[in-house]
């Protein structure tokens, strides 16, 4: 690929989606996450190191921010000015927020982080080389790097047959990030293939969405306007491809973090709620 | 916003029994012949580190001797079954590859957990195939447990039993429920005994015993769902409290309702459910059931609510705390417990609900009391708060399991009364407080025959280990004491192929062991499976269709629950006399602050220490990893000198633990939090020689109503020490420094956009 | 799929036959005559023509297996379809390597006097199963499936199920004129994306690289 090459293939990416999207997307997978019932519990980030095989690194790496949490679920206090914060903590799932324009691609060396057909950011890892620029580039902070080669640490036998071998162990210098479970959305379009239909809404949800006790996580195809999370972005009047939302009513609770940004993520959180007493 | 997530997704829910409809394989050998085969393929899914291999002949690829028709290489197969993390016997669904079961979640048919699984769910599989179980009964030998034969521990547990009186034998479990339960009471009824003891260290005992006075069921029905709007005194139930899943689902329908729901929690420390509150008030540990009469004060005084229903000294009570009195003697605002109550007026109905630190005290009864009053008082019996009927078996219902049973048991090794105990699913001397003197008394059991997965500390003190199989490996059933609408019993398949052929199922133990005892009855039986046929089959179910034995059974095994029919009646109020549910105030000395050990969703009481997904898993509140802690109000640091990460010695009259300090705002004051899960002696690679219990510390008080352990009634005192460490946790910033992360919504506003 | 019934049914009575040692042999051999009657290749004249068949060679090792098995015999002297005995191909990511109860279906009574009959009867009697070594082998990081290859270049070009291995070889060889596999095709990157190239295949990483 040349410099040449590269610059105008940047740029035309860039303007991509401002210009209505640059692929026909199969699919668009986006997500809804309703904050006023997440509730905290970490379940969704569990099942995901279950689905996921995200390594386990032990407290001294994670002291150093090396722990490999693809979902986490971040904890702040907003009332600070207060002695007791009275309205509790606000809880935030944070994962790849699976960008249209994504930070992170276009500074990869290697095309090793690039935009599937369907959406999203993809990762491959025997084409990584470990640089890290899109770790550095991401806002979100959601793209793990392998500091180490964890397999004997964290997965000392029998616990290695617990593996999902649907997904490959990440090894030492490879960077990794939430899929939005892809090995699950591929064998469910496997699944449909070979059944020669389409996809359904709802055949299939990410391990996050699958576990959360409040089903707060909603995922689903963006583009099927019949789908549980294109309702709830049309409800909330979120739309893609701009960098600020222009409601009808803007009292609906629909965001995306840092769409400022001119990133497009594919998560729409909704507001938290509370009732002053 | 319609929130039926697809939960129930594209599975194919296998109907496991082929193992009887092979007819002539016995089901274990059935198992191995399916069980091994894909070792070599399965593997290849997590490529050894650098070890790209593309030469050829350098794996080995193993074939199924005998597969079953749905046994597809490569495709994975759910199986239904029960999650045993904790009591609440949640629906799980298994996913099973080439013979390994990869991951958990929740069944959909399970009217508990409605198709969820929280993170200790999650997590059993790693329980499972943890690197530090037991794979061979062992022996006491010198001191030391050495590796024996089955035919030799059981030989030698039954000598024992032959040699003791039959009211000499105890058992010492955890919440057991179903047949299990039932195989243990038959076990020592047929022995003449009847120590049974239960303990659960997380548990809600004495809210039982005041719902069985007040309300004639320990287990009421709680209507979150119908409720407009929820007082709870410390009850975590969206982490742990009874049955967390459950209610985190009727938790959505509680804030989905056309007007939000509405949480207030008070307690000393903030829960997982205090997160999540609109109000969150501190409580000082002691004043809870104080702040409640005030309410009800302010219910008949401020909004015509009947006091007379009640008896005189009752009245009394409720009369003698009015706001001013209840604010000089908590500290909480006198108009924040008036708009609390006016609240509680105008939205009914409501629902307030009381946990550990309101139970943990001398008087935790009373206080739970004074908390069930304002249900009446409000009218919420008979509509938040629901009949759950008469469980239509009662001998799978299990005994309630709490603290009371340490106290008991100890008394009893201490006298001399117990010759053998058997110890199951619970690690006393882990959660038994050093003042107890637990570790004498056990001492004093001349034999005791530890049951166990890992050796813990119970386990490392016995003198014959059962190695277990894991309650994916075994069969079972489960039976929650807190029922939801459509009550049921869970039905527990092993998912896989046993990982130690040298492991057995609890009840495969217990057969062994009725068969000498009882050969009557039990000496017909091949093994706990043949017995679970047969009490399944002698079973009258809802789901049962009008095909044959075999059919039922596999329809059992599909759904993985058995739906039962509970006659719920109609619920009545006995007030009963409760005394002043004040602390007495002794003068503390240099004993300033109370100590909570809190309960953590994810280590439980520290018997999930040993999963590296739930060490690793940040703590909710404090986002803490792999570590203990003392959570502590700045401003009280402040006054002590101790800054984040200071070590601070944590004393009591019993001992002292030394944790480092995390400064939080969501606790009150006096109050200083160490979380329950850490500091374990014995308990394999991930739990051993991390962080300090604080249940050692505990001063030996008990409730004096139910005879529970107090668990909040310990004052301490807190000094620092010279040293610090870093504080390991996930995330630098406590506050969103002015980014627009999770925005919040007057609901005002939301009643607007989305209320109805 | 006709393949599919007549597999399962046969499958179905060998397992049961297994703790049954004194049916008749005659009976038995009725069985599995009619089992195995659908794959015998009655003719070969299907057409590959509108596909471009993926290019490249690779010189395998020899890989000694713990029984020397004559895929050669089995193909090209019996003529039994690849499918009868890698049953899974058309249904999973992994072809599978047959059940060791789908190979003593047939050799309960067939060669029984053979040296290498003899040895696979005695990991039978064993309840265990050859330990079979891989030939075709992908880095872990490569999730090829078989079950949609089957489909693109089979079901959905109503090409003849009989003629399957013609298929087959396009990764494999011809394995018909193996005795054991070797490997005789690359299996590398440049070979399955020129393919995927020529045929349409998705260029998606995301399609096996996960």
């Amino acid at each position: 690929m040349s410099l040449d090459n590269l610059l105008s293939n940047w740029s035309q990416y860039r303007k991509g989606h401002e210009e209505g999207g640059f692929h026909d997307y199969e699919h668009r997978w986006g997500m809804a996450i309703d904050l006023d019932i997440c509730t905290g519990c970490n379940a969704c980030s569990t099942a995901c190191y279950a689905e996921n095989n995200l390594a386990v690194v032990g407290p001294e790496r994670f002291e150093k921010g090396q722990a490999m949490h693809w979902l986490r679920v971040e904890r702040y206090w907003d009332q600070s000015e207060l002695d007791h914060p009275e309205q509790g903590a606000s809880f935030l799932p944070m994962m790849c927020q699976q960008c249209n324009a994504a930070t992170c691609e276009p500074v990869c060396p290697v095309a090793a982080t690039y935009h599937t057909p369907d959406g999203l950011n993809a990762q491959i890892y025997n084409r990584c080389i470990g640089s890290r620029y899109c770790s550095n580039n991401c806002p979100f902070r959601v793209r793990y790097f392998n500091f180490y080669s964890y397999y004997e640490s964290s997965w000392p036998e029998p616990l290695n047959m617990q593996l999902n071998p649907d997904i490959t162990v990440r090894d030492k210098g490879v960077m990794e990030k939430c899929t939005y479970c892809v090995q699950r959305i591929r064998s469910a379009k496997n699944k449909a293939k070979m059944e020669d239909r389409k996809l359904e809404d709802g055949e299939f949800t990410t391990a996050c969405a699958q576990a959360c006790p409040t089903n707060a996580i909603v995922f689903g195809d963006w583009q099927d306007e019949n789908s549980q999370v294109a309702k709830l972005w049309k409800k909330h009047e979120v739309t893609r491809a701009v960098t600020k939302q222009n409601k009808d009513n803007p009292e609906k609770r629909g965001y995306r973090i840092f769409e400022e940004l001119n990133i497009d993520p594919s998560v729409m959180y909704l507001e938290r709620v509370r009732e002053k007493v | 916003m319609k929130l039926s997530s697809n939960k129930n997704t594209t599975k194919q829910i296998e109907q496991t029994d082929t193992r009887a409809m092979s007819g002539t394989i016995d089901r274990r050998n059935f198992l191995k012949i399916m069980g091994w085969g894909g070792v070599g393929t399965a593997l290849s899914g997590c490529d050894l580190p650098s070890t790209v291999t593309l030469e050829e002949g350098k794996e080995e690829v193993m074939s199924y001797l005998m597969p079953e028709e749905y046994v597809i290489p490569g495709v994975g197969v759910w199986y239904a079954s029960v999650c045993a993390q904790c009591s609440a016997a949640c629906g799980t669904h298994g996913r099973v590859r080439e013979g390994r079961v990869l991951k958990l979640e929740g069944n959909p048919e399970s009217p508990i957990n409605n198709g969820n699984l929280c993170m200790m769910g999650q997590a059993g599989v790693q329980g499972h195939y943890n690197p530090d179980r037991i794979k061979s009964p062992m022996m006491r030998e010198g001191g030391k447990l050495m590796p024996v034969s089955w035919e030799k521990a059981m030989s030698t547990i039954k000598e024992k039993i032959a040699a003791a009186r039959g009211d000499q034998v105890a058992w010492f479990t955890g919440a057991l429920s179903g047949h299990q339960f039932a195989l243990v009471a038959n076990y020592l009824e047929a022995l003449g005994s009847k120590n049974h003891y239960a303990h659960e260290t997380i548990n809600n005992s004495v809210w039982q015993s005041v719902c069985k006075d007040t309300l004639g069921e320990a287990n009421p029905r709680l209507r979150l769902d119908k409720a407009q709007m929820v007082v709870s005194f410390g009850a975590d139930f969206l982490g742990t409290w009874v049955s967390p899943v459950h209610f985190s689902g009727e938790y959505v329908k509680f804030r989905k309702q056309a007007r939000r729901g509405l949480l207030v929690q008070i307690e000393p420390k903030m829960s997982l459910t205090g997160a999540n509150a609109d109000l969150w008030l501190p409580s000082l540990p002691g004043t809870e059931g104080v702040i409640a009469l005030g309410i009800a004060n302010s219910l008949v005084k401020n909004h015509n609510k009947d006091i007379s229903q009640f008896p005189s000294g009752i009245q009394d009570l409720i009369n003698k705390y009015d706001a001013a009195a209840v604010t000089k003697m908590t500290g909480v605002d006198e108009k924040q417990l008036k708009r609390i109550a006016e609240l509680l007026n105008e939205r009914s109905p409501s629902l307030v609900l009381a946990g550990a630190p309101v139970e943990g005290h001398a008087n935790g009864y009373n206080a739970v009391a004074a908390v069930m009053l304002l249900n009446q008082l409000l009218g919420n019996i008979g509509n938040t708060i629901e009949s759950a009927g008469v469980f239509p078996f009662e001998q799978m219902q299990g005994t309630v399991a709490g603290t009371s049973s340490l106290f008991s048991f100890t008394q009893a090794a201490k006298n001399n009364k117990l010759a053998v105990a058997f110890f199951h699913g619970a690690n006393p001397k882990y959660t038994a407080p050093t003042a107890l003197d637990f570790d004498k008394a056990l001492n004093n059991v001349p034999f005791k025959v530890a049951l166990a997965q890992f050796l813990d500390e119970t386990t490392m003190a016995a003198d014959v280990v059962l190695p277990l199989a894991s309650y994916l490996e075994d069969w079972g059933t489960h039976v929650a004491a807190y029922q939801p609408e459509q009550s049921v019993i869970g039905l527990q398949q092993p998912l896989m192929e046993k990982l130690y052929a040298d492991t057995r199922g609890l009840g495969d133990i217990l057969m062994d062991l009725l068969k000498t005892v009882n050969a009557n009855e039990y000496g017909g039986f091949a093994d706990y499976y043949a017995y679970l046929r047969q009490a399944h089959a002698a079973m009258p179910m809802q789901n049962s269709n009008n095909g044959t034995d075999q059919q039922a059974w596999n329809a059992s095994l599909q759904k993985g629950v058995i739906k039962v029919t509970s006659n719920a009646e109609q619920l009545t109020f006995n007030a009963v006399s409760f005394d002043d549910p004040v602390v007495a105030s002794s003068d503390a000395g240099t004993s300033t602050l109370y100590l909570a050990p809190s309960a953590r969703l994810g280590l439980w009481d520290g018997r999930h220490a040993n999963l590296p997904w739930l060490q690793e898993a940040p703590d909710q509140i404090s986002k803490l990893v792999w570590d203990s802690w003392a959570e502590i109000h700045p401003s009280t640091a402040a006054k002590l000198g101790i800054k984040q990460g200071s070590i601070v010695s944590v004393k009591s009259e019993h001992g002292a633990v030394n944790v480092k300090a995390v400064l939080l705002k969501s606790i009150h004051p006096d109050v200083i939090a160490i979380p329950m899960g850490q500091g374990h002696e014995f308990y394999g690679r991930y739990a051993e020689g991390r962080g300090a219990n604080p249940l050692k510390i505990l001063n030996p008080t008990k409730e004096e109503k139910t005879g529970e352990l107090a668990m909040y009634a310990t004052r301490v005192s807190v000094s620092k020490t010279n040293q610090s460490e870093v504080v390991v946790k996930m995330g630098s910033s406590d506050t969103q420094v002015g980014r627009r992360l999770v925005v919040t919504m007057p609901v005002e506003q939301y009643q607007r956009s989305e209320g109805a | 799929m006709a393949v599919n019934k007549q597999n399962k049914k046969s499958f179905g009575r060998i397992g049961a036959l297994k703790h049954n040692w004194n049916i008749k042999l005659a009976l038995l051999s009725i069985l599995v005559a009619l089992a195995v009657y659908p794959f015998v290749v009655i003719s070969s004249d299907a057409s590959i023509d509108d596909v471009i068949p993926p290019v490249g060679t690779h010189v395998g090792e020899d890989v000694p297996q713990p029984i020397e098995f004559p895929h050669d015999i089995h193909v090209k002297v019996n003529k039994i379809n690849c499918m009868y005995c890698h049953t899974y191909a058309r249904r999973s990511k992994v072809a599978g390597i047959p059940p060791t109860s789908k190979c003593m279906g047939c050799h309960k009574v067939i060669a029984t006097d053979k040296p290498r009959i003899k040895e696979l009867t005695e990991y039978w009697e064993n309840k265990s199963s050859p330990p079979w070594k891989k030939v075709h082998d992908v880095p872990d990081f490569v999730h090829f499936t078989h079950e949609r290859h089957i489909k693109r270049f089979v079901t959905d070009r109503d090409f003849p199920v009989e003629n399957v291995k013609e298929i087959c070889a396009f990764c494999h060889g011809e394995v018909e004129n193996m005795t054991v596999a070797h490997k005789v095709k690359p299996l590398n990157m440049g070979f399955c994306v020129r393919c995927h190239e020529d045929n349409g295949g998705p260029a998606d990483c995301w399609t096996c690289h996960k």
